[in-house]
């Protein structure tokens, strides 16, 4: 195991090259791979999502691995590429020699020479080549966030944290959500839960709601597809629930066919749940392939090519599930 | 952590739904279906049916016009109306309740020989079987031998290109850097005062005119020379419009003696009835009002032809009292009150519009028409006016599946929730209704042009995206277009098109590879801008004070407060304490913003390029420089809340503003800027080189004031933020500004997507927007649309301020419309 607690066996490149590169992290700068505006999908009204970069987490189906690594990387987009012909401005620029000529008249990154340093990507016109990952202070997270808020007075919305795992950043997150918060804007979270106590509890303070995601009860199960055992979550679950009595905290569990798409392992994450002292609100996302070009970009193999979607009757079983499960009367599932 | 912001499968809208289903053309849900059969069966194969083109107006109009050769316009205008509204021939069709119709019967055009030019100077042909108007040898031998050798050198357009300035007629005639739109048609986009009708009825305007002429003074030689001739041809027009009421309900008793069905025969008396009484006398019931009306709007279409057509006004404020009265005293049903107005939209879509006189042609794709028809908004009071036919008519549009009329719903702070609702289920329905107009922006700016706060509040769509207060706006010319990226390519090549090689279009604003500074490719732009601008004005100059010696419209005049008043044809202007509120629509804005932006990023900021380099590009159509073309692609674009292109556009706006507050127009009007493209964007952009926003030739240029196609890549907010911001807000001289958004139907599912829409809408109006309309769809349905017309031939979508049948458009503006960004999220 990783200084991250996580399994070894499959490492992420580009962590590796965080053993070597400097951490420009601190409470006033955080590393982030996107800013997502008018999104609908991830707490109230009409929000932006900040998606903060690293996660200690690294589950085969992923749908941001970009988001995955604590340090900037290269990514290469092929289909935007418009080839040596036209171009070849990168291909100079490397230091590393990482780039060479394809067969096809593109380039080809050569993932082990390649350290992440960016030099290619100013030179390259059609942003085929950009880096996920920038470094970005609290006030300009801010301003920003701030863009949108006549939208978020009209709809309710306003900041999610999302990523990545923004927990894992947690005096930046810490201090982009009271920051927010004092301003008036609203604020959720999105995490895996995997984290040091004391960091989620300093997160999850300044936020509104939190998303928090439950993917398997079984602990080997939740190894063998997050590269992490859940007793950590689960724990911090608890204590979050029982010292933020107030707090608004959405269970959600992302349904992987072949992982946790059977009623029983649905049912014991209900089960689990209706014991909370206080209920939360539980929610099942069907799992989407959406991710996988991203892997590509970044030169990484997705496992899970094979797999579709679950279907529309098996989410259907899963949710009625969770009703009786929880005793819901009402489909809060 | 897994991040679900898109659900898996793409979901449908209902619309979508629906082609998916096969199902044919009919009211969309089977209640509506079993409690509206009527309309349901009048639908039936509607778009099945071949266009007939009516010259049976032309013949008469110009039967009547070799009889009153040098007589004032005006009477010739009022004795050829009636002598139209005397003799042409008139149907009832099955079914119908509100008769009435300006052609033959199922879907027609008609044609205007005082306005075809272009029927004349090319030869005109007999339709081949495959298109989808017809027209028949005898139709072609009646343009060939009787219409063309009486218009010819009697045409409004000869003449209007006769007064120009050598320069001025030399730009216009190249067609694609300023479009006139004045001699196509007679009037803008028009809306009649028809509250004025329902509560006075004819014989009420006629009376009115009765007295006026009698209080003429004798000796008075302006009142006997101008006014005495128009209150002639009014009264003339008011016996005419009765008796050809009066006509349906004779031929409405004939056919009810011969008819066997006791229930059509009890109808077609009842017809009878509403005709003999209506539009002659004030409107009792709801449907004698819906008749009224639509018989002046068919009168109207007779007249004079309205750029967009003839609009309906608020008509859910007019109507309502009839509607509440009937439906109180248990003379009317809900389902009857929309089967009586659903009578009078199969009318409009009826009539189609085709354009043919020059340069006109594919401006308007898709025979587009805007019967522009008002709900919500505010009251004369300001309160809010939303009713119960305001709701009826929402629903209306759900349930009713062709595009007209163009339903158009005004919002504004108050406007209810429950109303919201409605009008974000309708838009989420997928078929880009209601277009929606913010009374925030709208209100405000009508006062401060001079209205008065009752009429400001009462403000009425009309056309795609213009509003109007009916009774002081008296603006009537056409407005021209001018290509905004045209001024860019001359500004970037010394005042020449590519296209047209050496010659000198615009002003020498110097060889642009010498340029030093952003600055100096400001001044060149504005150089070329304002000459541009010059030519715009003048040829409207022209238009204007030349109308009235070959145009004039009775009916329409008579209905206008100040018209009545001073007694003179709308036409006519000045008219005594009327507002000319025209505009200049200016094309392309986001083109040109994005195309400074690029030169002043990569040229003069990162000096990634040299002027030279870049254009070289240009010249070259990016051909082998894909290198340089996606740098100018990845320059920094109009339409992401990025403050480097939206101050390049604010500069854009406030120049266009500055300059236009500086002229008066002919009638001592203001000339606003407008961004409204309807399909002009095409056909503008087909003329072009390559721009530095990473456009090729030929390709459209922006549309409204809409983002690039594909530019906007930080989602709705962005965009409407920049909109915001690329306003001059300080200025008066503004007008409408047309903005399409489109939006996957998984961005808006279920109660909770209907909310964020709701909250979307709020917010645009916050921010003071003019316009927004909605594309609901999935990209993928629009492309396999392309592939399978047959399939998809009921699709609709937004285009330009109304919503046309996807497979009737060119394949250029349905590859435009796919590339539109649509925000998923
Ligand atoms: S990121 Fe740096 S090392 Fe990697 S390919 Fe680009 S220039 Fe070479
Ligand atoms: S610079 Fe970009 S577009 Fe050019 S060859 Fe390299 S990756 Fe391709």
């Amino acid at each position: 195991m990783d200084v991250w607690g996580r399994d070894s066996s499959r490492p992420l490149r580009g962590c590796m090259n965080s053993q070597t590169r400097k951490d420009k992290r601190s409470a006033d700068v955080g590393l982030i791979f996107n800013i997502q505006k008018f999104s609908l999908h991830d707490g109230t009204g009409i929000r932006t999502l900040v998606f903060l970069k690293g996660c200690p987490l690294l589950c085969t189906w992923c749908s941001n691995p970009e988001g995955q690594c604590f340090v900037p990387e290269l990514a290469y987009n092929r289909n935007k590429c418009i080839g040596i012909h036209e171009c070849d401005h990168c291909r100079p620029l490397c230091e590393m020699d990482a780039i060479t000529h394809a067969a096809d008249g593109k380039v080809e990154i050569n993932r082990t020479l390649c350290n992440d340093c960016g030099k290619c990507v100013d030179a390259c016109p059609s942003k085929a080549l950009t880096l996920f990952g920038e470094y970005i202070t609290v006030p300009d997270v801010i301003r920003i966030v701030e863009e949108d808020g006549s939208f978020y007075a009209r709809s309710g919305g306003g900041l999610t944290l999302s990523g990545g795992e923004p927990i894992s950043q947690p005096e930046f997150s810490t201090n982009v959500l009271s920051t927010a918060r004092s301003r008036g804007i609203d604020t959720a979270v999105e995490t895996t839960g995997f984290c040091e106590w004391d960091a989620v509890r300093s997160v999850c303070e300044h936020a509104n709601q939190v998303f928090f995601d439950v993917k398997s009860m079984d602990s080997e199960k939740h190894r063998a597809g997050t590269g992490v055992s859940n007793e950590l979550i689960l724990e911090n679950l608890v204590r979050l629930r029982k010292e933020f009595r107030k707090l608004r905290i959405t269970v959600r569990t992302p349904v992987v066919p072949g992982f946790n798409d059977s009623r029983e392992d649905i049912a014991a994450i209900a089960d689990f749940l209706s014991r909370l002292p206080i209920p939360v609100q539980y929610e099942l996302l069907p799992y989407h392939g959406f991710g996988e070009p991203k892997y590509q970009q970044l030169g990484r193999k997705y496992l899970l090519g094979d797999v579709k979607p679950p279907s529309q009757e098996c989410m259907a079983t899963l949710r009625r599930v969770v009703i009786s499960e929880m005793n819901l009367t009402r489909t809060e599932a | 952590m897994a991040q679900v912001a898109e659900l898996a499968r793409p979901l449908l809208s209902p619309q979508e739904e629906r082609i998916e289903r096969g199902e044919p053309i009919g009211l969309v849900s089977e209640e509506a279906q079993r409690k509206r059969a009527r309309i349901h069966r009048m639908l039936a194969g509607f778009r099945d049916k071949p266009i007939r083109m009516n010259l049976e107006r032309a013949h008469l109009l110009t039967e009547s016009f070799k009889q009153t050769e040098g007589q004032p316009v005006i009477v010739r205008w009022g004795k050829a109306l009636a002598h139209i509204l005397r003799n042409i021939s008139i149907h009832i069709g099955e079914d119908e309740l509100i008769v009435g119709s300006a052609g033959p019967p199922g879907r027609y055009a008609i044609f205007f020989p005082e306005l075809e030019e272009k029927f004349f100077t090319q030869e005109a042909r007999p339709s081949e079987p495959d298109d989808s108007l017809v027209l028949t040898e005898e139709d072609v031998q009646v343009i060939n031998e009787e219409l063309k050798p009486y218009w010819e050198g009697k045409q409004y357009h000869g003449a209007f290109i006769n007064a120009l300035p050598d320069d001025t007629r030399r730009i216009l005639e190249l067609y694609c850097i300023i479009a006139p739109t004045a001699t196509a048609r007679s009037s803008l986009a028009w809306n009649h005062d028809y509250e004025k009708v329902l509560k006075r009825g004819i014989k009420g305007i006629k009376a009115e005119a009765e007295e006026k002429l009698a209080s003429l003074d004798p000796v008075n030689p302006k009142d006997r020379v101008e006014k005495e001739p128009f209150l002639q041809a009014v009264i003339l027009t008011c016996d005419a419009i009765v008796e050809f009421a009066h006509r349906y309900a004779k031929l409405a008793r004939s056919m009810a003696k011969k008819e066997k069905d006791a229930k059509r025969k009890k109808e077609l008396l009842e017809i009878a009835e509403v005709c003999e009484w209506v539009p002659e006398n004030p409107a009792r019931t709801f449907r004698e009002a819906v008749q009224s009306q639509w018989l002046i709007q068919t009168v109207s279409r007779l007249e004079q032809r309205i750029g967009g057509t003839v609009g309906n006004g608020r008509i859910d404020q007019f109507f309502y009292p009839y509607y509440k009265k009937d439906i109180e005293e248990g003379r009317l049903t809900k389902d009857e009150a929309l089967e009586l107005v659903e009578c009078m939209w199969i009318g409009m879509a009826q009539n189609v519009e085709i354009y043919t006189a020059p340069g006109s042609l594919s401006f308007t794709d898709g025979y587009a028409h805007w019967e522009a028809t008002t709900v919500g908004g505010v009251d004369k009071d300001g309160k809010d006016a939303t009713n119960e036919l305001s709701y009826l008519l929402l629903q209306s549009k759900k349930e009713f599946p062709l595009n007209y009329p163009d339903l158009a719903a005004r919002i504004h702070s108050q406007t209810p929730e429950p109303f919201l609702h409605a009008i974000a289920e309708t838009i989420k329905e997928g078929t880009g209704f209601p277009k929606l107009f913010f009374d925030e922006e709208i209100i405000p700016l009508f006062l401060s042009k001079g209205g008065t706060v009752e009429e400001a509040n009462d403000y009425c769509i009309c056309g795609c995206t213009e509003a109007k207060m009916i009774n002081h706006d008296a603006v009537s010319t056409g407005c021209a277009w001018t290509n905004l990226g045209a001024i860019v390519e001359m500004t970037l090549n010394d005042g020449k098109l590519k296209l047209f090689g050496d010659q000198q279009i615009g002003v020498s604003t110097g060889n642009p590879r010498q340029f030093k500074s952003y600055d100096d490719l400001w001044h060149a732009f504005c150089w070329q801008a304002e000459n541009v601008m010059k030519h715009t004005f003048t040829q409207q100059y022209v238009a204007d004070t030349l109308k009235a010696k070959f145009i004039a419209a009775p009916m329409c005049s008579m209905l206008h407060d100040l018209c009545m008043k001073e007694c003179k044809d709308i036409h006519d202007g000045p008219i005594d304490g009327a507002l000319y509120l025209g505009f200049i629509d200016t094309l392309g804005f986001a083109t040109a913003i994005d195309s400074l932006a690029a030169v002043k990023r990569l040229v003069f900021d990162d000096k990634k390029l040299t002027m030279a380099e870049l254009l070289d590009a240009l010249d070259a159509n990016f051909e082998g420089k894909e290198a340089v073309r996606q740098m100018c692609l990845n320059a920094p674009k109009y339409g992401n809340n990025d403050p480097y292109a939206d101050s390049i556009g604010r500069n854009i706006e406030a120049f266009f503003v500055k300059l236009t507050r500086k002229y008066k127009s002919a009638f001592g009007g203001e000339l606003d800027i407008r961004y409204v493209t309807i399909t002009a964007h095409v056909p503008f952009g087909a003329v072009l080189g390559a721009t530095p926003d990473g456009r090729k030739a030929g390709e459209p240029i922006a549309e409204g004031v809409s983002p690039s196609q594909g530019a906007d890549k930080k989602g709705p907010t962005a965009s409407l933020v920049s909109i915001a911001n690329t306003k001059a807000s300080g200025y008066k001289e503004r007008a409408a500004r047309l903005l399409n958004m489109k939006l996957s139907p998984s961005a808006v599912a279920g109660p909770e997507g209907t909310r964020k829409l709701m909250s979307l809408i709020r917010t645009a109006c916050d921010l003071k927007m003019w316009h927004l309309q909605f594309n609901i769809i999935n990209k993928e349905t629009l492309i396999a649309a392309q592939k399978d017309p047959e399939k998809y031939r009921n699709l609709l979508v937004r285009v330009a301020g109304y919503s046309a049948y996807f497979v009737d458009l060119t394949p250029q503006l349905q590859d435009e419309i796919i590339k539109r960004t649509e925000h998923a999220f």
